[in-house]
C-alpha cells in the first residue's frame, strides 16, 4: 500500500467531537438568543426556552410509524423522480468501460485487478454522490414550493419526524441503489478480470506492527532518505548494521495457514547506489528475534526484491525455523543453521505475544526502502468479497453523509443553495483538508513558511524571501495578528468539514488486495457519519422548526 | 393574449423548427468522411465541416480517432480543461507515490482530454520509458516501462498524423533508449525475444518492435534499424507537411542524419554483441551507403550573413558541382563555409572515413579478433588471448595508417588503447619472469604513447568490460 492511516483514538475522538459539539450548541444558542430578543424584546428568552423544551419533547416523542410513513413517501417520491435511471448510466458506463481501461498502454498483468476494482468502486461513488446529493437538497424545498409539506405538517408528524423521515427515506433509496450496483459490480469484475489473474482477487488479513530503524553504525536512527519527494518510505544501508525492525503485537497462532506455517509479506523498494550487476536483483533477510531478548533469534534465508509487488513467504514454526513454499516444506536444502532450531512461539514470541522482525539489506552500497505498511504478517486470507463489502459500507456511509448534510442545509436554503453548500462541503472535506491541515500547521513542525494571508501578499508585494525577518512596527504587529486570528479561525472550521479522506481511502485497500482495516478506515468513516448526523438533525429540526412554511 | 389555437401553434413550431434546420443543415452537415480511391471525400458536407477539411483541423484529418476520447470530451461540455488540470496533479501525485498503476491509469486519461497536444505525449511517454522505468530493480521490469513508454508514443503518433515531433521521439526511444542505456545489453537482446516468453512466444513485442508502416515479420528487426525506420518516417513527414521543427529537436541538418546515423550504430551495436561475420561488414557497408549517397546526396539549406542570404548545399558535393551550385564567388564562399560548417555538426568526414575502414574485410577481421581475444581474456586464457590480441592491434594500425583521420576520434583510440592494455596485462600475467620488461616495440605504439592522458578512464572501461561481472 502507498498509505499509512493511523488507527483511531476512539475516547479522544469521542471527547474531541462532544467539545466541537458543545461549541457549536453555545454559538448557535447565543445566535439564536440574540436573534429571538430582537424579534421578540424581552419575551424572547422564553420564547428560545420553549423552543428548546418543544425540540425535547419532539426528540422524546418519535413515533416509527410516522417515521416509517415518511420515508417510504420520500422513498417513493425519489422512485418517482426517476432517481433509478442511474442504473441505465451505471450499465452504459460498465458496458463501455473496456474503451477507458484498455486504451493502447495495457497494464501490467499483475496489476490488472487493480484497475478494474478501482474503476467499479469509484463509478459507483461518483454515480450515487451527485445522485443523492440533488435528491437530498431538493426534497424539502420542494415539498415547500408545490405545498406538499403542508400536508404532512398539518397532520400529527413532528418536524423532527419530517427531517428524520427523509434522511431515512434518502438513505434508504442510496442503500438500494448502491446494494443492487454493488452485486453488479462484483460480477462485472470477477468476468472482467482474466481467468489467470483470478488470484489477485483476494483480501488480505494484514497484522502490522511498529516501525524503527537502526543507522549504519547500529544506533538508532530514521533511515536514510534517497531523494524521493515524499518521505513515505525510508532506506537501509546494505551490508552495514542499518536495520527496519518491526514490533508486532498480538501474534497467536490465528497467523497460522493451513500448512502450519506463517506467512510474512513485504513490499520493499530497492535503490542502487550503482548499478552493479544489472541481472542480480537486491537482496534482504528478514531475521526473526524475541523483543525481550533480541540476543534469541533466527536469521532466514536471503530473499530477492521482487520491487512494487508483494512477496509473500512462508516460515515453518518450528521444530526448525526457515522459509517454505506453500506446502509447508522447507525452501532450501541446504542445512537450516543451528540458532533454527527453535520453536516460533514458545521461544521467539513474547509472553504479550510480540514479536521482532528484523530487516537487513545484504548487498553493499544498494538501499531497500520501506516505510510501516511495507511489512506485515499475512493472516489467512478472507473471500474477496468480504473487503469489497466493507468498501461499499463506506461508500455507504459517504452517502449518508450527503443525505445528513443536504437535507440539514435544505432545511434553511433553497434547493440550489443547499446543493451548492452540501457539494462544497464534501469536496472541501475531500480534497481539501491536507490543504488546511498545511495551513494550520506551524512552520518549526513542516508547515507553510511565510506567514498567513497578508503576511504572504506583503511578502510577494515586496520580493521579501521567507526566510528574512518582518520589520518591527505596529502595522505588521497587526497583520500578524489578523493573520494568526484567521488562521485560528481556519483551524476551529477545519474541524466542522467532514473528513472524508477515509471513505476515499477505502477503495484503495481492497484495489490493493487489502482487506479494509477497521480501526484505521472503517471505523473513523462510520464516526464522521454518525458525528455529523446529531448536528444534522439538530440543524434540521430547528431550521424547519423557526422556518415560515408559506415563503417559497 | 393568444388567439392561436393549439395546432396552429404547434404548425409555427414546426415551421419555426424547419427554418431552423435550413442554417443548421447549410453550417454543420457533417461530411462523408470516408475517402475514395481518389483522395475525395464522398460528400462535402456543411460549410463548417468544408472549412475543417480545408485546414485540416477535423478530428479524422489529426489522426486517428479514438471513439472514447471523442465521447469523454463531448460529455466533459466545456470542463475539459479542469479536468485535465485534476488529471495531471493525479498523475504528478501518483508518481510520487510510487504507484505506477494509477500513474499510468491517469497519464491515459490525460491523453484521451488532450489527444492532439503533442507535448503531452511527449511528457508522458518520456516519463514511462525514462523515469518510470529506472525506478524498477528488475531489468525486465525496467524493459515493461520502456516498452510502455514507446507504445505510448506510437499511439500519439497515430492519434497525430502530421507531428513530426512524435515520430521523432519514438525513434529516440529505439535509439537511446534501448541502444544507450547502461542495460542496453539486456534491452536489444529483449527487443529481439521479449522476457514475457509466454506471450509473445519467444519472439518480439510486435506491439513494440513494429515500423512506421506497421508491425514487421515476426522475428522483428533490431532496435537502431527500427529507430532508422521511423527517423526517416519523421523526416518524410517533416518534408511532406512543411512545418518547421520544434525549437529543441535538433538542427534539420542533424536532424535529416539521423536516419543514416542509426545504421552506424547499428552496425557497431553488431560488433559490440560480438558479430563480425559479413554480417557486420554488410551492415557497414549500408550505412556508409545511406550517409553519403543518401544523406550526403540529399539538398540542405541555410542562410547567411545580416540580410540572412539563403543558400543551397549538399554535404557530399564535389568541386564541379559546388561551381555549378554557385552563381558568384561570393556565393560559392557561402557554399563552402555551409559544406564545411554543417559536415562539422553532423561530423560527416568521420562517419564517412569510418564507414570506408570498418566496410573493409580487415577491419572486420581486427574487430573480430579483438573481440574473441576480450572473451578468452575473461576466461583467464591469457596464452589464448595474446596471439588474438595482437594480430587485432596490428589490424588497428592498419587501418589507421589507412584512415589517419580516425587517429583523432574517441571510439577508435578507446578500442585500439584497450586492445593495447590487455596485451599489456597478459604479458605481465604470463609472459614475463621476474625483471623482464615489455617488449619496446609493439603495434599502435605511437598512438598509446600520444594518449597515455587518458588511461585512468581507458582503465576504468576495461575492468568494466573484463573485470566485473557487468562485462559477463
Amino acid at each position: 500500500m502507498n498509505f499509512d492511516l493511523p488507527a483511531v483514538n476512539l475516547p479522544y475522538a469521542i471527547t474531541q467531537w462532544a467539545g466541537f459539539f458543545l461549541g457549536f450548541l453555545i454559538v448557535v444558542g447565543i445566535v439564536s438568543l440574540l436573534t429571538s430578543l430582537s424579534v421578540y424584546g424581552t419575551r424572547g428568552v422564553a420564547a428560545l426556552a420553549g423552543g428548546v423544551v418543544q425540540g425535547i419533547i419532539d426528540l422524546f416523542s418519535l413515533s416509527p410509524r410516522r417515521l416509517s410513513a415518511l420515508a417510504s413517501l420520500t422513498f417513493k417520491e425519489a422512485v418517482r423522480r426517476k432517481a433509478l435511471l442511474v442504473f441505465v448510466v451505471f450499465a452504459v458506463l460498465f458496458m463501455f468501460a473496456g474503451w477507458f481501461l484498455t486504451g493502447g498502454v495495457e497494464t501490467q498483468k499483475d496489476f490488472q485487478a487493480k484497475v478494474y476494482i478501482s474503476f467499479a468502486l469509484r463509478t459507483m461513488t461518483w454515480l450515487l454522490l451527485p445522485l443523492i446529493l440533488l435528491l437530498s437538497c431538493w426534497g424539502i424545498p420542494e415539498d415547500i414550493r408545490q405545498r406538499s409539506l403542508h400536508t404532512v405538517v398539518t397532520k400529527p408528524a413532528r418536524r423532527l419526524e419530517v427531517v428524520l423521515g427523509r434522511m431515512i427515506g434518502f438513505g434508504m433509496i442510496g442503500t438500494l441503489i448502491l446494494a443492487v450496483m454493488g452485486a453488479v459490480g462484483y460480477i462485472w469484475i470477477i468476468r472482467q478480470v482474466p481467468a489467470s489473474e483470478q488470484h489477485q482477487l483476494i483480501c488480505r488479513d494484514p497484522l502490522f506492527g511498529k516501525l524503527e530503524f537502526l543507522d549504519r553504525e547500529g544506533g538508532k536512527g530514521l533511515g536514510v532518505n534517497v531523494g524521493d519527494r515524499l518521505d513515505f518510505r525510508s532506506f537501509i544501508e546494505g551490508a552495514t548494521k542499518a536495520r527496519a525492525i518491526w514490533t508486532i503485537e498480538n501474534v497467536n497462532e490465528s497467523i497460522l495457514h493451513s500448512n502450519n506455517c506463517f506467512q510474512l509479506e513485504s513490499r520493499f523498494e530497492a535503490f542502487r547506489t550503482h548499478k552493479g550487476d544489472f541481472k542480480r536483483t537486491t537482496y534482504f533477510q528478514y531475521t526473526l528475534a524475541n523483543p525481550d531478548n533480541p540476543a534469541i533469534n533466527v536469521p532466514l534465508s536471503l530473499i530477492k526484491i521482487d520491487e512494487f509487488r508483494n512477496n509473500a513467504n512462508f516460515v515453518t514454526v518450528g521444530p526448525t525455523i526457515q522459509l517454505a513454499d506453500a506446502e509447508g516444506k522447507p525452501l532450501s536444502n541446504a542445512a537450516p543453521p543451528a540458532e533454527a532450531n527453535k520453536d516460533f512461539f514458545k521461544d521467539l514470541v513474547s509472553k504479550d505475544g510480540k514479536i521482532q522482525v528484523q530487516v537487513a539489506c545484504i548487498d553493499p552500497g544498494q538501499y531497500v526502502g520501506m516505510s510501516r505498511v511495507d511489512f506485515f504478517f499475512r493472516k489467512p486470507d478472507k473471500p474477496f468479497a468480504v473487503g469489497y463489502a466493507k468498501s461499499l459500507i463506506g461508500i455507504e456511509s459517504l452517502l449518508l453523509l450527503v443525505v445528513f448534510l443536504g437535507v440539514a442545509a435544505s432545511t434553511f436554503v433553497k434547493g440550489p443553495v443547499a446543493t451548492f453548500l452540501t457539494a462544497c462541503i464534501i469536496l472541501v472535506g475531500m480534497f481539501g483538508q491536507g490543504f488546511m491541515d498545511e495551513l494550520i500547521k506551524a512552520p518549526e513542525i513542516g508547515g507553510f513558511t511565510g506567514g498567513g494571508v497578508f503576511e504572504s501578499v506583503y511578502r510577494i508585494v515586496t520580493h521579501m524571501n521567507p526566510t528574512t525577518e518582518l520589520p518591527a512596527g505596529p502595522a505588521f504587529f497587526i497583520m500578524q495578528w489578523v493573520d494568526y486570528l484567521l488562521k485560528l479561525y481556519l483551524w476551529s472550521v477545519r474541524y466542522y468539514i467532514p473528513n472524508c479522506e477515509h471513505f476515499m481511502r477505502m477503495p484503495e485497500f481492497v484495489a490493493n488486495g487489502f482487506d479494509v482495516l477497521w480501526a484505521e478506515s472503517l471505523l473513523p468513516a462510520m464516526l464522521v457519519t454518525l458525528g455529523f448526523f446529531i448536528p444534522c438533525v439538530f440543524i434540521g429540526y430547528f431550521s424547519l422548526q423557526s422556518r415560515e412554511l408559506e415563503s417559497k | 393574449m393568444n388567439s392561436l389555437t393549439s395546432q396552429q401553434r404547434k404548425l409555427v413550431y414546426l415551421g419555426g423548427i424547419l427554418l431552423l434546420l435550413i442554417p443548421i443543415i447549410y453550417f454543420g452537415l457533417p461530411s462523408g468522411g470516408k475517402k475514395t480511391a481518389d483522395g475525395q471525400t464522398q460528400s462535402s458536407g456543411g460549410r463548417l465541416a468544408q472549412l475543417r477539411q480545408q485546414y485540416d483541423l477535423g478530428e479524422s484529418n489529426l489522426g486517428d480517432v479514438d471513439p472514447s476520447s471523442v465521447t469523454m470530451n463531448l460529455v466533459l461540455l466545456g470542463l475539459r480543461g479542469i479536468a485535465v488540470n485534476q488529471l495531471w496533479i493525479q498523475m504528478d501525485a501518483a508518481k510520487d507515490k510510487k504507484d505506477w498503476t494509477s500513474m499510468l491509469e491517469a497519464t491515459q486519461s490525460i491523453v484521451k482530454l488532450q489527444p492532439h497536444f503533442e507535448k503531452v505525449w511527449d511528457f508522458n511517454g518520456w516519463n514511462l520509458a525514462w523515469n518510470t522505468s529506472v525506478e524498477w530493480d528488475a531489468v525486465p521490469d525496467r524493459y515493461y516501462w520502456v516498452k510502455e513508454g514507446g507504445k505510448f508514443m506510437l499511439q500519439g503518433v497515430g492519434r497525430n498524423e502530421k507531428s513530426t515531433e512524435l515520430r521523432f521521439r519514438a525513434a529516440t526511444i529505439y535509439q537511446k533508449k534501448i541502444g544507450i542505456a547502461d542495460e542496453s545489453i539486456y534491452f536489444r537482446k529483449y527487443f529481439r525475444v521479449d522476457p514475457d516468453t509466454e506471450r509473445w512466444k519467444n519472439g518480439p513485442d510486435t506491439d513494440f518492435n513494429t515500423g512506421p508502416e506497421g508491425p514487421y515479420q515476426a522475428e522483428g528487426k533490431d532496435n537502431y534499424l527500427v529507430a532508422s525506420d521511423w527517423y526517416q518516417a519523421a523526416v518524410d513527414n517533416e518534408q511532406r507537411w512543411k512545418i518547421p521543427l520544434k525549437q529543441g529537436t535538433l538542427d534539420r541538418t542533424a536532424f535529416h542524419s539521423l536516419p543514416a546515423r542509426c545504421l552506424f550504430d547499428y552496425a557497431q551495436g553488431l560488433q559490440k554483441d560480438g558479430q563480425f561475420g559479413e554480417i557486420t561488414r554488410e551492415a557497414w557497408a549500408n550505412a556508409l551507403d545511406s550517409w553519403i549517397n543518401k544523406f550526403g546526396r540529399e539538398e540542405l539549406f541555410s542562410v547567411f550573413g545580416a540580410n540572412a542570404i539563403p543558400v543551397k548545399f549538399v554535404l557530399e558535393a564535389n568541386e564541379e558541382e559546388i561551381a555549378a551550385m554557385a552563381s558568384t564567388p561570393e556565393q560559392e564562399a557561402m557554399i563552402r563555409n555551409a559544406i564545411d560548417s554543417f559536415q562539422k555538426i553532423v561530423n560527416y568526414r568521420y562517419w564517412r572515413t569510418r564507414g570506408m575502414a570498418e566496410a573493409e574485410p580487415e577491419t572486420a577481421q581486427a574487430h573480430r579478433e579483438f573481440f574473441e581475444a576480450g572473451e578468452a581474456y575473461k576466461q583467464q586464457k591469457w596464452r589464448d588471448a595474446l596471439p588474438l590480441v595482437e594480430s587485432a592491434m596490428k589490424g588497428f594500425e592498419s587501418m589507421l595508417a589507412r584512415y589517419p583521420d580516425l587517429r583523432i576520434e574517441d571510439n577508435t583510440i578507446e578500442e585500439a588503447m584497450l586492445a593495447v592494455l590487455m596485451w599489456n596485462n597478459i604479458y605481465k600475467l604470463e609472459i614475463l619472469g621476474e625483471g623482464e620488461s615489455l617488449p619496446q616495440e609493439f603495434p599502435l605504439r605511437t598512438l598509446w604513447q600520444e594518449n597515455q592522458g587518458r588511461m585512468p578512464e581507458i582503465e576504468r572501461e576495461f575492468r568494466l568490460r573484463y573485470l566485473t561481472q557487468a562485462g559477463q
